[in-house]
């Protein structure tokens, strides 16, 4: 006769069995459903290109989620790591003379191996100083990195980057037979891809911050000395959490890179990137993983749709000049956006959410 | 009695540490003779004064934000902005200077006096500027870091951004002065004359800070506020006014720095205030947060860094400086003269 | 009976979320020296600090003379005249003993080189040091120069925080004469938990504890209860 559970040991299976009701696994299930579907219902290019990019960035945010919500290092260099996974993809499959899929492990592991040792480095700084020390070093290196790219023309080819031809079903000419009303092509076979790659990664990541590491995590960003005084080797968890967060994000260097077919440090390694991964988590809602989802989708929809926009604008006043400046420059609106951003809302979307539903539940009662 | 024999192995155990000091010092000092080693003296004096030039120009930049760090505990990441601000108002001086004769015909007086406006305008520039940044938007991030460095990261980019529209997103040639252009020849060394001007004029504000730091009232106040904020409110100072004081000098600094590198380059465009940050980061990393005198000697010893290097080993003249800083990092975290 | 020169009504304050004064009532006397005794962690320091507006009271109110000062700036409040001396880093090691001064003297009533003068009578050690930073001071010294930058100013109260903390007896006895001479023109309140100065210099004492007073009187007769000192201040 197996013996009774510990009241502890039922609330856990009661937890793990409510898991599958709750309204957010239906909205995960049905988010799923709707990538799966988005290459069958829009046959246009530049629906899949969105999504793809969102999926991508989606996995860079939350990586960086991870490093900064989750653990409370403010790394300003996380775009480094993004454009290390993309340049090992391009640079590998460029210089292969007949590239195959087995070229795609190398360059992972590559892109993999690069920015363990380089996390590991940044780790070790993050130990020794300050956080804002730690914020300006992994600014100046990521500068550092952006400014090597632009000039280490034998290896990089600098500024005019590296195009290259994904290889056998990635391949963008590739085609395959029709299922249904898809058909499928080398455009449609990298997006399914980077849709289980990506669902996979965030999944370990969602894994990792539930697990008791990622608790200690958590402990460590709220009052470290208080955990260090619990006996947990808080530096142990942060480096694991700077290596994990960057390899994360190198790996979706990599499928950026696999995507666009073309790098460059403009496109993969430079300021704007990290402004970017900034701007969406922040957005998203920092120690929110989700939050990354809505960051990244909101982020890269203004950004592919606001110059159709701008030809509306400059459609209605053909003229004015000063309005055909204020339009392009729809940096300057992400910049006040930001700021806006961080004073009024600076839970994000997902964590004000989520502080709105914590605070009707208290109403209610529960 | 045991009182005073205290105090005696105080003044002792001062002396002793004054001795290591001097070691330090004087190593730090006599390293910048090694690339004698491989550089032949004619080459190494001419890198010396674009080194001592470069940190000069550094060291305008760094000062303000090192003051702002220590006094105000804010990490200003829109100095950059201030910097291509101050760039780009000096360039339309310069021009409306120039269509009145005063710049690219001018003899000496002229240029010194078109260099003053110029200087003076953009003092003000980045002063109002600095007030306009504190008060709407640094006041409120008072003890956040992290809010800090992402509300000062968006202040940058939208003030970069009106740049663009004001001014346009391209690169312009800014005018130089005539009398400060071309060099002059002394014994085989080319010495380029707006660079002896940017030493004179870094000199000049170096000693204008120290002069106001040291003597002035308002010099001590801010010396007491970086090491105790507390006790200055006690002692009835409206450190929120002072805060105000010291980040409008900070940008107007920033300012003066950006215009003075724009004419050195010969150059403007509206980026160049992010690739100068890093390095002014850079110089207040090494010479410690706080300290004026600190990040004039970190400039130096950046400026002189990259420019011998550069000679040597081109491609890795940028990395040096980043593994002086780690290097500064790892040894003594608080820089050179930092406190805290 | 005069009026008290200081009043504090049900004053609360909260340090982050822990809620450190939970209702002080006091009242201190112009020209006698008040002394808030207890436990540590009582709330001693931190109703000072409520007074001087560096952890401004969440409730309650704080008069001087009469005028609400409950939630003003701690340099207005400064300007009204009250000075203190907090309990670490009361003094600016990196400047000279005499930037300190500079710094702290007022001179409005043109009465400033006097009262640099007294102090300097009061605190004569310090004439040697006034070109020497601050900081190489003995522990006793920056004490005295902390106190004596809380009198150069034209203060009616000084508020001070430990004093005697880390100090040799012989340097708390120099103390509590130096602060018996001072008492009559600015009124003292004094934080302490040396037991022997809090005698030697209070006339009405307050004991703190857990955020609340829970006893005051004169200091004769506190200096008599045993009972009260072994329960409030752990000594026999």
């Amino acid at each position: 006769m197996a013996p009774d559970l510990t009241p502890v040991q039922q609330e856990r299976l009661r937890a793990i069995h409510s898991r599958y009701t709750q309204p957010t696994f239906v909205t995960q299930l049905a988010l799923l459903a709707v990538l799966l579907l988005i290459p069958v219902t829009f046959s246009s290019f530049r629906v899949i290109d969105v999504t793809s990019k969102i999926m991508i960035f989606t996995i860079v945010v939350a990586s960086y989620d991870v490093i900064l919500g989750y653990t409370g290092l403010l790394s300003l260099g996380h775009s480094m790591f993004f454009g290390i996974g993309a340049y090992s993809l391009a640079l590998v499959i460029y210089h292969a003379s007949s590239p195959s899929w087995y070229h795609l492990l190398i360059a992972a592991a590559i892109a993999l191996g690069l920015s363990v040792t380089l996390a590991l480095v940044i780790a070790f700084f993050s130990l020794r100083v300050k956080a804002i020390f730690f914020a300006m070093m992994t600014l100046a290196l990521a500068e550092f990195t952006d400014i090597l790219a632009v000039q280490w023309y034998d290896l990089t080819r600098a500024e005019d980057g590296v195009s290259f031809k994904m290889p056998g079903i990635f391949d963008v000419g590739w085609s395959g037979p029709t299922i249904g009303p898809l058909e499928l092509n080398g455009r449609v076979m990298t997006y399914y891809f980077i849709l289980i790659v990506s669902v996979i990664l965030f999944g370990v990541m969602l894994r990792f911050v539930r697990s008791p590491v990622g608790r200690a995590l958590k402990a460590v960003r709220d009052n470290e000395s208080r955990a260090t005084a619990l006996g947990y080797k808080t530096f142990h968890y942060k480096i694991f959490s700077i290596v994990f967060g960057s390899s994360v994000a190198a790996l979706a260097g990599v499928m950026f890179a696999m995507w666009v077919g073309y790098v460059s440090p403009g496109s993969v390694l430079s300021t704007p990137i990290m402004l970017n991964i900034l701007l969406m988590v922040i957005i998203g809602g920092l120690g929110t993983l989700y939050g990354a989802i809505v960051g990244a989708a909101f982020i890269k929809i203004t950004e592919t749709w606001l110059p159709d926009m701008q030809k509306v604008a400059e459609a209605l006043l053909p003229k004015s000049d000063l309005v055909h400046r204020l339009a392009e420059r729809w940096i300057l609106y992400f910049g006040v956006l930001f700021i806006l951003v961080v004073f009024f809302f600076p839970k994000g979307f997902v964590g004000t959410a989520r502080d709105m539903i914590k605070r009707r539940k208290a109403k209610a009662g529960r | 009695m045991a009182a005073q024999a205290g105090e005696q192995a105080l003044r002792l155990s001062e002396s002793e540490l004054d001795l290591k000091k001097w070691v330090l010092w004087a190593l730090s000092v006599g390293i910048w003779f090694v690339p004698l080693v491989w550089i032949d003296p004619i080459t190494y004096l001419t890198l010396t004064i674009a080194g001592v030039t470069m940190g000069m120009l550094l060291f305008l930049t760094a000062s303000g934000l090192t003051l702002i760090f220590g006094l105000m505990d804010v990490l200003n990441l829109a100095h950059g902005a201030f910097f291509a601000w101050g760039a780009y108002a000096g360039f339309s001086l310069l021009n409306w200077l120039n269509a009145k004769g005063w710049v690219e015909l001018a003899g000496v007086g002229q240029s010194v006096g078109s260099l003053a406006m110029v200087l003076g305008v953009t003092l003000v520039v980045g002063a109002l500027l600095g007030v306009i940044l504190e008060r709407i938007i640094i006041r409120r991030t008072y003890g956040n870091h992290l809010k800090q460095i992402l509300i000062t990261m968006g202040a940058s980019l939208v003030m970069i951004e009106i740049i663009k529209i004001l001014w346009g997103p391209n690169d312009e040639v800014i005018l130089v002065p005539a009398a400060f252009r071309d060099s002059w020849d002394l014994f085989d060394v080319i010495v380029n004359k707006f660079r002896v001007v940017a030493i004179l004029v870094g000199s000049l504000v170096f000693a204008a800070i120290q002069i106001s730091l040291q003597k002035t009232r308002l010099g001590i106040t801010v010396r007491a506020g970086v090491e105790n904020r507390e006790l200055v409110q006690i002692l009835g100072y409206n450190i929120r006014r002072i805060f105000t004081g010291v980040f409008a000098a900070g940008a107007a600094l920033a300012a003066m720095g950006g215009v003075m590198f724009a004419i050195f380059k010969e150059q403007i465009y509206p980026g160049m205030g992010e690739e100068n940050l890093i390095f002014a980061l850079i110089v207040v990393i090494i010479g410690g947060m706080g300290s004026v005198t600190g990040s004039f000697l970190g400039a130096i010893m950046v400026g002189l860094a990259f420019n011998y290097v550069a000679f040597l080993v081109p491609k890795l003249a940028l990395g040096v400086n980043i593994m002086i800083m780690a290097v500064i990092l790892l040894l003594r975290p608080k820089g050179l003269m930092g406190r805290e | 009976m005069s009026d008290p020169i200081l009043s504090l009504n049900d004053v609360h304050a909260h340090i982050e979320r822990h809620h450190i004064l939970q209702g002080v009532t006091l009242s201190v006397m112009p020209g006698r020296a008040t002394v808030l005794v207890g436990r540590n962690g009582a709330g001693k320091s931190t109703t000072l600090r409520a007074v001087m507006g560096l952890t401004p009271a969440t409730s309650g109110s704080i008069e001087l003379e009469g005028q609400a000062i409950t939630s003003m700036k701690p340099y207005e409040i400064a300007r009204l005249g009250i000075g203190m001396a907090p309990e670490d880093r009361a003094v600016l090691y990196t400047l000279t003993v005499a930037e300190n001064f500079r710094l702290a003297m007022s001179d409005e009533d043109g009465q400033g080189d006097r009262r640099l003068a007294q102090v300097l009578d009061l605190f004569p050690d310090l004439r040697k040091f006034m070109s020497s930073k601050a900081g190489i001071l003995s522990g006793g010294q920056k004490q005295m120069l902390a106190i004596a930058l809380v009198l150069v100013r034209k203060n009616r109260i000084a508020l001070i925080d430990e004093p005697s903390k880390g100090l040799a007896p012989v340097v708390v006895d120099h103390l509590a004469d130096s602060l018996n001479r001072i008492k009559e023109t600015t009124t003292v309140v004094l934080v302490e938990q040396n037991f022997y100065l809090a005698s030697r210099v209070g006339q009405d004492y307050f004991i703190l504890d857990d955020g609340r007073v829970v006893h005051q009187g004169r200091m004769e007769d506190l200096a008599e209860d045993h009972e009260l000192k072994q329960k409030y201040l752990g000594i026999a």
